[in-house]
């Protein structure tokens, strides 16, 4: 047992949660079958090392004609501070079980709101090897009776992901007065139990959960509608199996703990006694629901919980969050996405909302498509890394991969715009061939522009007289004249245009110069309109930069066979031509 | 009125970024600025034979100013950082993790001769998909128009210094 990852959250939960769901599938096939009870033990002991707290239920029977019944047993494996597994199955009509927790005595006490009957529950002080097998096997026998019972509907199997029983040792104290932390009328205490979500929507469990679980487990999912729900459906039908069954294995649960025993004893009793009264109870008020339970195919299905641990409250934060990789997790977004429509569900009847968890369950990429068109559109803006959420247009597929790519073009064309935006002289340029044949030019251009800048600033600082202040902390500290970007642009343009004239050597240059600057110049007029001096200006040090070396060495040698006296005057005079 | 200002006034405008990506907000054009004329004023000092390598190091030091004051989230001024390392044969500088990066979901198709073109343009645009690809030359062009801006100014400062020393100069070397 690696006791840390009782109080360690966040990644490992997640790897645990992402090890559980690979686990899950596994068990669920396990579950199925009685003779899978043993594989269940594995499979929970595997789960159980991982992490140590289960909670499950198992759910079994068939639907029902008219709607599902779904009668949730809830298996509780608590792991307790000392390693021991806790089993506590229960019932949950909320508004009818007033469950109590006795953590002195290290016990889980079910109470029947309306009966007053007792399911307890001993933890084992002892290890928790004794209790795993108990588990498939109470589990089993659970899936024994319950299909016998007329009664039963459908139990759940819910195997919750570790981690949420992270609370249990701090929840506690809590939990150890018994205290009732909801405003529900019916003094629930509260089970330290992770969060039975599984087939029901975690949504719908969230409402109920409250009532029954200690307010202490925040992400505790209950669903006020699963808390009806699991009301109308009498589980325990025939009081016989929950409590023979429930108990066989109880005292093979607490070997070493001779006092369970006799609390054994005492339990079935009360969950007889529990099962009839509540029974009557229940069929009172669910009468004609009930004759429709039946036995049905058990049916076991675990629903890992994953990522549900700060995605109840916080399922756009989760989506919001910003993760880089938006393609990673697509699991990530069909949890949120589950949980919205469950939650969603969860106000309406239980039966539909167990008809659509299941579906969700079964149809989760579909769901996932539709969740995602219904997020809306406005979170894509909103949302710049994470997860995208586009809304399908009418009369466009919903493919997934659809939506996908419609995504990226649209982000591509945003992009374009601002880009068209950017580039000057784009407002008219329609077409993604021509503006980004248009930015290609605009970049280029300005790459050169930078290069002519570097070339003479260089030649400046070559030529510079050490006497001469270069002026960098005047241009830091005094105002300069303000230039507007055209016109530095056509002083920028006058120096190339001068310096070929200056050196007669250089009249090809300068006729090489003109002429591709008058060639290009059209095209970038064209294009370029604000800049259209500064295009001829970008032409002319394409046709100058291959000259750029010998012309910096003609300037060079000239330099330096001229006097130094008469090199500031020829920079003078070039500045002057540049002053122009 | 200086030359801060003619870039700021240049700069209000693209302040407005419609862009829905999260950039890094645009580096000042102050700190460019004065990054750049401390290293011009580095370069002036150490001053080299070689006009050409005068040049190269002007041109380094352009870079890498631009590209400091990108920071160093956008690829293209990691990339750059990463060329102009190259030249001085340094030991490389870490890059920061680019984990959109490392995760090649798409593999860049160089089949757009277009967008061929834009990547061989936009340093560092090899690496990066398309939608990427946009964004960094949106920064890129951005930076480089800032760049531009930037040089203009002080060509111009030093132009305008330059033909009031002049002037200066001529008048009494005609009275001499």
């Amino acid at each position: 047992m690696r006791g840390q990852k009782k109080t360690r959250r966040g990644e490992k939960d997640k790897l645990e949660r992402a090890r559980f769901v690979r686990k899950h599938s596994r068990a669920k096939a396990a579950f199925l079958t009685e003779a899978g009870r043993l594989k269940v033990g594995e499979y929970l002991e595997r789960a159980s090392s991982l992490s140590g707290f289960w909670v499950g239920a198992l759910e079994w029977g068939k639907r029902s004609e008219v709607e599902d019944k779904v009668i949730i047993l809830f298996l509780f494996l608590g792991q307790s501070k000392d390693k021991s597994f806790t089993v506590a199955v229960s019932e949950d009509p909320l508004p009818r079980l007033e469950t109590s927790i006795d953590m002195n005595e290290n016990k889980f006490v079910l109470n029947s709101h309306h009966d007053g009957g007792e399911w307890q529950f001993n933890t084992p002080a002892m290890s928790m090897v004794p209790l795993l097998p108990n588990a498939p096997s109470l589990a089993g026998g659970l899936m024994n009776q319950i299909t016998r019972s007329s009664y039963l509907s459908t139990p759940m199997v819910e195997v919750f992901s570790p981690g949420q029983w992270n609370h249990h040792p701090t929840s506690s104290p809590n939990m150890a007065l018994g205290e009732s932390n909801f405003a529900s009328t019916s003094s629930i205490n509260s089970i330290p139990v992770g969060k039975p979500v599984a087939i029901s929507p975690r949504g719908m469990l969230v409402s109920t959960e409250p009532r029954i679980f200690p307010t202490s487990l925040p992400h505790f999912p209950v669903d006020s509608a699963f808390v009806e729900r699991a009301a109308r459906f009498s589980c325990f039908g025939s009081g016989n199996f929950s409590g023979i069954n429930f108990f066989g294995s109880s005292p093979a649960m607490a070997p070493s703990n001779n006092e369970g025993i006799g609390d054994q004893v005492q339990k079935d009793e009360l969950l007889q006694v529990d099962h009839e009264s509540f029974n009557g109870s229940t069929m009172k008020n669910q009468g004609d629901q009930n004759s429709q339970i039946g036995n049905g195919e058990s049916r076991v299905v675990i629903f890992p919980e994953d990522g549900l641990e700060g995605n109840t409250g916080s399922t756009d934060a989760a989506l919001n969050s910003s993760s880089s990789d938006r393609g990673v997790n697509k699991r990530r977004k069909t949890v949120p996405d589950i949980e919205r429509d469950p939650v969603q569900g969860g106000r309406q009847s239980s039966s539909e909302t167990t008809k659509e968890n299941i579906e969700n369950k079964q149809k989760v990429e579909q769901i996932n498509s539709k969740q995602t068109e219904k997020n809306g559109k406005d979170n894509s803006e909103f949302v710049k890394e994470g997860y995208v959420h586009v809304r399908a247009r009418r009369g466009q597929a919903t493919n997934s991969h659809s939506l996908a790519e419609r995504v990226r073009r649209e982000k591509i064309s945003e992009r374009m715009k601002y880009l068209q935006e950017l580039v000057p002289g784009c407002s008219k340029v329609t077409g993604k061939a021509v503006m980004l044949d248009e930015i290609i030019n605009y970049v280029q251009s300005l790459q050169r522009q930078v290069e002519v800048s570097i070339m003479f600033l260089s030649m400046k600082l070559a030529a510079v007289n050490p006497q001469l202040d270069f002026g960098i902390e005047g241009l830091l500290a005094k105002n300069l004249l303000r230039a507007h970007g055209s016109s530095s642009s056509a002083t920028g343009f006058s120096p190339e245009m001068i310096y070929p004239q200056a050196y007669p050597s250089q009249h090809n240059l300068v006729h090489t110069g003109i002429s591709a600057m008058a060639s290009h110049s059209d095209t970038f007029r064209r294009a370029i309109s604000t800049q259209s001096t500064a295009s001829g200006y970008k032409e002319s040090p394409l046709q100058v930069q291959p000259m750029h070396i010998p012309w910096n060495e003609e300037l060079i040698t000239q330099m330096a066979y001229g006097a130094n006296p008469s090199n500031p005057q020829n920079m003078d005079s070039k500045a002057d031509d540049f002053a122009i | 009125m200086g030359v801060i200002d003619i870039m700021d006034a240049k700069g209000t405008s693209s302040l407005g970024n419609p862009n829905p990506n999260i950039l890094t907000p645009h580096p000042s054009k102050s700190s460019v600025a004065i990054r750049f004329l401390r290293v011009l004023s580095l370069v002036r000092h150490t001053a080299s034979s070689s006009p050409s390598s005068r040049a190269c190091r002007i041109r380094r030091a352009a870079c890498s100013c631009m590209a400091y004051s990108a920071g160093p989230r956008r690829a293209w001024s990691r990339a750059l950082l990463r060329k102009l390392v190259r030249r001085r044969r340094k030991p490389p500088r870490r890059d920061l993790p680019r984990p959109a990066a490392i995760i090649r979901r798409r593999r860049p198709v160089g089949g757009d001769r277009l967008e061929v073109a834009l990547r061989r343009v936009v340093p560092g645009g090899a690496g990066m998909e398309y939608c990427r690809l946009l964004e960094e030359a949106a920064d890129y062009v951005k930076c480089l128009v800032m760049q531009v801006r930037l040089m203009q100014s002080i060509v111009d400062f030093e132009s305008h210094v330059h033909s009031v020393n002049k002037r200066s100069e001529i008048d009494p070397g005609d009275r001499n």
